[in-house]
């Protein structure tokens, strides 16, 4: 049988599953590589870290569920997080570690700039918002801040990029990785002159742009021997997480939209065409030349409810968070629904879409004498769906959305999934197994090999089999509590601000 | 008990004991000046405070000590209060001849019970730790009053009782600190925490036993944890972090192959270039070269 392997190089790991031609999983599995923190601003990986765990966990992947059946493996396709920056000198030797979505060390740069009439027209050139996350902002702050990493560097990398370089030895950035860099136009599909002109960097330090279905080379003939593959094992460039996770929930088309919630989250969106927005709070990534992905990201999903578990929840099995995660949610699951009027902001890292506000802190409003532990539970759990739900309400100012999709390790949990389609007043579809990004991957690779005419009708073709209804009374409630929790999301600006810095400045001291 | 001190060498109670130089109990009730001056020794040093309040500095840092709490200072390190001051109170100590090893790690002598993998841990803990003062921590109270009674009593296996007592102590000592420095509740912290440790000293021949002691947790948990966690056993993550390190320094043409099995913990090139080719395809040397050719 034939089988088609995909491959997530994602935040905490990497995840490698194996699918047959018609999208059923033969078998999946998953290795960890850790991010490092050396300093309060940084998020760092280390890439042949990443390199050694993907080819390990892909080698016990074949010698488990594929090579002992005698399947052939048709594809690897790959997946990546976004926004990950990686110099390498010109022997093609990484300069230190990959600097990864979650850092934070340009945000002088990334505040510079988007105050700057330059920043408005970078934004809607390249679809990627002004933050730290983008690496326009990681290069300038290596030209301005690491002088020495920045002249060696005779290229700047995507960890993705890097990974495909170490198996075939191309050189490839993908449309989607590279339109999240802030550094591509998404219309003309080349690297943006502006943009490259601010980083000081020329075409020569980037990677050439490739389309998602580019088969970027061959396997070196030591990775075929032994991972015991056929050297006409084609090797799919593919997109990125987000653009994946869109399209493998089968998004495509009028009035869908998807909600991921992992430790982050973002409500997406994909068509023929850019969302607009002067405040400039959405991401325009691109799947192909005419799909783009588009949407918000927040910085506070499920990694806040962890948080919350660490603190407050039981732990009698030491070190067993996922059972303590599972006893809050059903204590919280007894509380009425509103917390009984207790509101819960879930800024603790600060927030990205809508409100875009590196400075915003948490916070418990409306508390009253009433309140019972369980009752932060549940605010806890509703803060972060509000703020999934604010994403969604900014994003209908622009594009109707009809039906939503729900993916990602907090939004499946079926008490989160009931809370999402009550807020939004809206059926919500999930697929049972949580793979859609790979899932993405699959419907990629099998429209490559023609199994599908196109993207669309390969996303057509997307089944999603679990259906959450809105109840009516539920979603009155909440839609009253949120138009408090909307006000008070902007209401403290001045107060985050002052509060944070208070914050670092006593944290400093102590 | 009354206050009492012996000496190795001066006390007959330890001749048995060559591995205890000084074992007391010591009860003040006036401030005393110049009775406790600051110290330097070569041996491993345990206070437990039965009540008072003291005011330390161990390593030129301050510490407050209450009743309960248990300070342990390891050889070379200085102990003792600012102008030699003791304060009212009281505490009993022992102080046992460790050995240092050139890793600088601890291990107790021949006298011990501790298997060798067992031993390397606890020596592991002790020496890697961060803070010496372990608050709340009454089992070295009563350990060290139950080898006072053994040590008078000289009931028929005491020497053997000592001993057992002594490596109790050494355990429940290092139990205790992994504990107080790993929250049961944030595994990822204490695996970034064992990581980091890892790779400070990739060359050392780690086992299970040590991982795990060091995170405070019994192997076969460790093991499930780690596994869930990471979707590798331990030893494997270990060989990829090791695998890892190897890539960067290959890439360096200065070092030789055999300098980097034994830096990154494989015990001859052979075994190196074994697991390397095993998971990369390429034997180290052909990695090496091919590498250099492309670049």
């Amino acid at each position: 049988m034939k089988c088609i392997i995909t491959i997530e190089l994602g935040t905490n790991g990497v995840r490698v599953f194996a699918f047959d031609l018609n999208g059923r999983v033969i078998g999946s599995m998953k290795g960890y590589f850790p991010t490092f923190h050396t300093e309060p601003d940084h998020s760092e990986q280390d890439p042949e870290q990443i390199f050694i765990t993907t080819l390990y966990v892909l080698k016990n992947l074949l010698n488990e569920y594929i090579h002992p059946r005698k399947h052939q493996v048709v594809s690897i396709c790959f997946s990546a997080s976004m926004h990950s920056v990686l110099p390498v000198d010109k022997s093609g030797n990484p300069l230190g570690n990959a600097i990864t979505w979650a850092d934070n060390r340009a945000k002088k740069e990334a505040q510079e700039l988007r105050s700057a009439a330059l920043g408005k027209k970078l934004y809607a050139a390249t679809g990627t918002p002004i933050h730290p996350m983008s690496p326009l902002l990681k290069i300038t702050w290596m030209k301005h801040r690491d002088t020495e990493r920045f002249r060696l560097a005779s290229k700047f990398l995507s960890i993705k990029s890097y990974i495909i370089h170490q198996l075939t030895g191309e050189l490839l950035m993908d449309y989607s990785i590279a339109s999240a860099t802030g550094l591509m136009n998404i219309h003309t599909l080349h690297w943006e002159a502006d943009a490259l002109k601010y980083a000081g960097i020329t075409t020569s330090r980037l990677p050439e742009l490739a389309p998602v279905f580019t088969a970027a080379g061959k396997l070196k003939k030591a990775y075929l021997q032994s991972l015991r593959l056929p050297p006409e094992t084609k090797v799919l460039i593919g997109s990125s997480d987000g653009c994946l996770a869109t399209l493998g929930d089968g998004v495509k088309g009028e009035g869908k939209a998807t909600i991921t919630i992992e430790d982050s989250g973002a409500v997406r969106v994909m068509g023929p065409t850019v969302l607009k927005d002067e405040q400039m709070r959405f991401f325009n990534y691109l799947l192909t030349d005419n799909c783009y992905v588009s949407g918000g990201p927040t910085n506070n999903g499920g990694n806040i409810f962890e948080w919350f578990s660490r603190q407050f929840g039981d732990f009698t099995n030491p070190f067993d968070l996922e059972s303590s995660m599972q006893q809050l949610m059903e204590e919280a699951s007894k509380v009425p629904l509103g917390s009984e009027g207790l509101l819960f902001l879930p800024y603790l890292l600060g927030e990205r879409a809508p409100i875009w506000n590196a400075h915003a802190r948490g916070a418990y409003f409306g508390l009253n004498i009433k309140h019972e532990r369980k009752h932060f539970i549940r605010a806890t759990i509703e803060g972060i769906l509000y703020e999934i739900y604010s994403i969604g309400k900014t994003l209908g100012e622009q594009r109707a959305i009809k039906s939503l999709s729900v993916n990602g390790s907090f939004g499946t949990i079926p008490f989160c999934t009931q809370i999402i389609a009550d807020m939004f007043n809206k059926p919500v579809k999930l697929r049972p197994q949580l793979h859609s990004v790979s899932f993405g991957a699959y419907l990629l690779s099998a429209t490559e090999m023609g199994i599908y005419k196109s993207l669309d009708e390969a996303a057509q073709t997307v089944e999603l089999p679990g259906v959450y209804k809105p109840r009516k009374q539920h979603h009155a409630v909440y839609a009253d509590y949120y138009n408090i929790f909307e006000k008070l999301s902007v209401k403290l600006y001045d107060e985050f601000e002052a509060i944070g810095s208070l914050q670092s400045k006593y944290s400093q001291t102590s | 008990m009354n206050q009492f001190v012996l000496q190795h060498g001066k006390s007959a109670e330890l001749l048995l004991f060559p591995h205890i130089l000084e074992v007391g109990i010591k009860k003040n009730g006036a401030i005393q000046l110049n009775a406790f001056p600051a110290t330097v020794t070569q041996s491993l040093r345990i206070y437990y405070i039965i009540d008072g309040r003291f005011e330390w500095r161990i390593d030129r840092l301050p510490y407050i000590i209450y009743p309960g709490d248990v300070v342990l200072i390891l050889p070379g390190s200085s102990f003792g209060s600012d102008n030699g001051v003791l304060e009212i109170g009281s505490f009993t100590w022992i102080h046992l001849n460790i050995q240092k090893l050139d890793n600088g790690h601890l291990q107790p002598g021949s006298w011990s019970g501790l298997s060798e993998s067992e031993s390397a841990a606890i020596g592991k803990i002790l020496s890697l730790n961060g803070s010496p003062v372990i608050s709340k921590c009454s089992e070295v109270g009563k350990i060290l009053r139950c080898i006072h009674t053994e040590l008078f009593g000289n009931e028929v296996g005491y020497q053997a009782s000592i001993n057992h007592q002594l490596d109790e102590l050494l355990i429940q000592i290092g139990r205790k600190m992994t504990r107080q420095s790993h929250s049961a509740r944030d595994f990822p912290k204490s695996f970034m925490h064992l990581e980091a440790v890892l790779r400070q000293d990739l060359a050392h021949q780690w086992t299970v036993e040590e991982m795990a002691a060091l995170v405070g947790m019994g192997t076969t948990l460790f093991t499930e944890r780690v596994k869930s966690y990471s979707g590798f056993s331990p030893i494997n993550y270990l060989i990829n972090i090791r695998i890892s390190e190897a890539i960067k320094l290959l890439k360096r043409p200065e070092i030789s192959v055999t300098d980097i099995a034994l830096d990154t913990g494989f015990y001859s090139s052979q075994h190196f270039s074994t697991t390397f080719k095993k998971l990369t395809g390429y034997r180290p040397s052909e990695f090496r070269k091919n590498h250099l050719r492309n670049s």
